[in-house]
């Protein structure tokens, strides 16, 4: 079993690497990881400030390994309460098929699952502490990285525990409410004896703390040290006594406690012989459903499930222009993936906390018209991005659309739209809230007439601005499919991020050139109906019409040409399909 | 009905179909087979304007593809040997978002009598992710049928069946071109193609290697006489051991 699993790591791991490797030959790619290294390199190796550590902080240094156990013993009692996951490890689809229908024992699938999990452990500890001490690797960072494995080994052990008890209860039928309701008890017991083994101490850490911080840290470890709580926290001191070991002497003189703890909870897990395989297999197609949205670039969305059924907000006539179509299936699929209680709470949560921060000098109006206009500059910058109902979802059905007796030009139109249309709403009412929420005010805003003239240009604006955003993405997706978020192989790695900074940097920058002409037409207009005597505002709202026309004109190009490139793309050269 | 000229397709220095000619007359149905990577795909993707040939030159109903595609395509039904449908419409949706695409004025009569056909009728409010992949097929050749296509192109369309729905698939396709359409099917089950394709095209290596009626096939070839379709497709490609 343990060769079994070896064997699977290190070629998996090998196999992956070759990979990488081949793929930089083409030159997307090595730029990616060129563009890639060099953020990490920043990111690293940038010129930071040193300041000394105050005081407190130093006194909290001696104290970790206490306050650590304790932390770590609020996370565990929060995951044995918290959590609903009935099976002990994440499996693959691939290891649901072969380990659950081989001829293992299920303390076999535990053990190798076990075994292979360990491995990403590992490097995810290497890469926590060299992420923390800028990719120096010392003798102390070494010991760091094997005592971060440790605690990383020991949580994964004891959240499988946790698994298996939740099943326990569920075999013997005390299931949601219920169940919770005994690992409340069970909490509140461990609690309330650590508490009450603390509680003596509690005025003198208090005054300790009033008196000097570092004092009051010093008081509050003894404490954890001693007593019942001081017992009940043990297994999770010495599980950290390696990773804040000082010295090597002391790193080893820690090692066997915690290893004993980490023995102590892998027999625990792996004599547990509770049936876990169907839970684990319902989870495993679950989880791959979930990354397969994610590397189709729907983000966290949830795969449609069944319950999604609600009808679409309009009819589509039989006949008409095809880009219509197209808008109503991508807006139809934006109401059915998105639930509108998310906006009604963030409406209710906006409008209160407006009420309780009012005052005379700034109104609750006043503060629901700061929120409407935080939240429509979120939507304007962000939604292009994160409304995806256009090609960067689409491509991977460009055999329907390629298919179909439709104009490239009236596909990639359709296509464009949707975002647009959805993202300028959203910005369009919350506009209008902040225009309405300050009509009763008088002093510190232009009057109302003026307010009107930059409302209209502001509407003027965000169709014109989304567009823009929103024709680039798309332009990316078909110019550059391997290099945007389509179908199942979107790729990952430190080329991959780096052709996603070459992406976002070149949105803004298309985004500017793209602005340039309309900013142009802007000035003129504004500056011709100001010598013809129309008052400023009135003819810089004009001029951003007129602008946002000009913009207009750019995107009904772009959106052409980007049509012939549909027309001319192919799907399998493209690696599509 | 559909002309091929010619066909060739190259991605990089692979030849995935090579020189190809042939035609389907309406009322015919054309059996497309031959070995895994033969290019049977790619010729049905390139006759469907999915993908641009390198060469060559393929005709819809008198409409050149490459200058006249969407005359060319609106005549076309393709339906994949894998479902590819959007899994936020609903089995209705699909239909009505289809016809209006193909711009079918009186879909809210035929979507009703097609979900009747293909057994679709209490599935019509279901999304794709509720289907099973014999339902999602089902649904595929719904969207296909929908607009009364004169060419029809078939990859594979009885993968994911039930034995009942691959009868019924059998007389759809049968009764297609007994109206008149022309059917091009690509299937490795070469009893299909034997029991309803009038004439067999079997391609390897992007190349043609027969073209005809099994009959007009076994008479090029006296030593297959008395063979059935897979013999003599496992004879023309070499694969006999």
């Amino acid at each position: 079993m343990i060769t079994a699993a070896l064997y699977l790591s290190r070629r998996s791991l090998v196999n992956a690497t070759w990979r990488r490797l081949r793929r930089l030959r083409e030159p997307k790619y090595l730029v990616g990881f060129v563009v890639g290294l060099l953020y990490f390199w920043w990111f690293l190796y940038r010129p930071r400030g040193t300041r000394p550590a105050p005081a407190f902080a130093a006194a909290l240094v001696d104290q970790l390994v206490p306050l650590g156990a304790l932390a770590l013993a609020v996370l565990l009692l929060v995951g044995w309460i918290a959590g609903s996951s009935e099976t002990p490890f994440s499996f693959s689809l691939a290891e649901t098929q072969f380990l659950f229908t081989a001829p293992l024992t299920r303390r076999q699938v535990i053990a190798f699952k076990v075994l292979r999990s360990q491995t990403s452990l590992l490097l995810s500890a290497i890469l926590s502490v060299l992420l923390f001490s800028g990719f120096h690797f010392t003798a102390s960072r070494l010991m760091r990285m094997g005592g971060l494995w440790l605690v990383y080994a020991t949580l994964q052990l004891n959240f499988a525990a946790a698994a298996f008890a939740r099943a326990n209860l569920t075999d013997h039928g005390l299931t949601g409410w219920r169940r919770r309701a005994g690992l409340v008890l069970g909490a509140a017991v461990v609690v309330g004896l650590g508490w009450w083994g603390v509680r003596q101490a509690l005025p003198g850490i208090a005054a300790a703390f009033s008196d000097d911080p570092a004092q009051g840290a010093a008081a509050l470890g003894g404490a954890l040290r001693g007593g019942v709580l001081g017992v009940l926290l043990w297994p999770l001191r010495a599980l950290l006594g390696p990773l804040f070991a000082a010295t090597p002497a002391a790193f080893v003189a820690a090692l066997p406690a915690a290893l004993l703890v980490l023995a102590a909870h892998y027999v625990w897990v792996v004599s547990s012989a509770l049936s876990f395989e169907e839970v684990a297999a319902e989870a495993a197609e679950k989880t791959a459903r979930r990354i397969d949205a994610m590397r189709r670039g729907r983000g966290l969305e949830t795969p449609l499930p069944s319950r999604v059924r609600r009808p679409a907000l309009l009819r589509l006539a039989p006949t008409g222009p095809p880009a219509r179509a197209i808008l109503w299936k991508n807006l139809t699929g934006l109401a059915r993936t998105n639930r509108p209680r998310t906006l009604v709470f963030l409406a209710i949560f906006a409008v209160a906390v407006a009420g309780s921060l009012g005052s005379r000098a700034f109104t609750p109006l006043d503060w629901l018209a700061t929120f409407a206009l935080i939240f429509g500059g979120y939507a304007m910058v962000f939604g292009p991005f994160i409304v995806r109902f256009d090609l960067r979802r689409d491509l991977e059905l460009v055999d329907v659309l390629k298919s179909a007796p439709v104009r490239g030009r009236d596909v990639v139109a359709g296509e464009i739209l949707s975002p647009v249309v959805a993202v300028t709403a959203f910005v369009w009412a919350f506009a209008l809230i902040a225009y309405a929420a300050t009509l009763p005010r008088v002093t510190g805003l232009p009057p109302l007439g003026p307010r009107t003239a930059i409302l209209v240009a502001a509407l003027a604006a965000v169709p014109a601005f989304c567009g823009l955003l929103v024709t680039y993405q798309n332009a990316v997706v078909l110019l550059f499919p391997a290099w945007a978020a389509i179908g199942p192989d979107r790729a990952t790695g430190v080329e991959a991020l780096g052709q996603r900074i070459l992406v976002m940097v070149g949105g803004w920058l298309a985004l500017l050139v793209g602005l340039l002409p309309g900013a142009v037409v802007a000035a003129v207009v504004a500056g011709l109906l100001q010598v013809a005597g129309v008052p400023l505002v009135w003819g810089v709202a004009a001029g951003v019409v007129g602008g946002v026309v000009t913009v207009g004109c750019a995107i009904a190009f772009a959106v052409t040409w980007l049509g012939r490139v549909f027309d001319r793309l192919d799907p399998a050269a493209a690696g599509l399909s | 009905m559909i002309e091929v000229k010619d066909l060739t397709k190259l991605y990089g220095t692979l030849t995935a179909v090579s020189e190809l000619s042939f035609g389907v007359a309406a009322g015919e149905v054309l059996g497309l087979v031959g070995p895994n990577g033969a290019g049977k795909t790619t010729t049905l993707r390139s006759i469907a304007g999915i993908i641009r040939p390198t060469r060559g030159q393929i005709v819809i109903g008198g409409h050149d593809l490459q200058r006249q595609p969407v005359a060319a395509k609106a005549l076309l039904a393709f339906m994949p040997d894998e479902p590819r449908l959007f899994d936020y419409l609903t089995v209705e949706e699909h239909l009505r978002f289809v016809g209006r695409l193909y711009g079918v004025a009186d879909v809210d009569t035929r979507a009703p009598a097609l979900l009747q056909e293909l057994e679709l009728v209490d599935k019509a409010k279901t999304l794709p992710g509720e289907l099973s992949r014999g339902m999602k097929q089902k649904l595929t050749i719904a969207c296909g049928l929908l607009h009364e296509p004169k060419a029809l192109l078939f990859d594979e369309p009885l993968t994911g069946l039930d034995p009942v729905g691959i009868r019924r698939m059998k007389q759809t396709i049968v009764e297609r071109a007994r109206r008149g359409a022309a059917v091009l099917l690509s299937s490795h089950l070469l009893h299909l193609v034997e029991e309803i394709c009038t004439r067999v095209l079997i391609i390897q290596r992007g190349r043609k290697v027969a073209h005809g009626s099994i009959a007009e096939i076994l008479a090029g070839r006296p030593d297959l006489q008395g063979r059935s379709l897979e013999e003599v497709f496992l004879a023309l490609t070499g694969a006999e051991t």
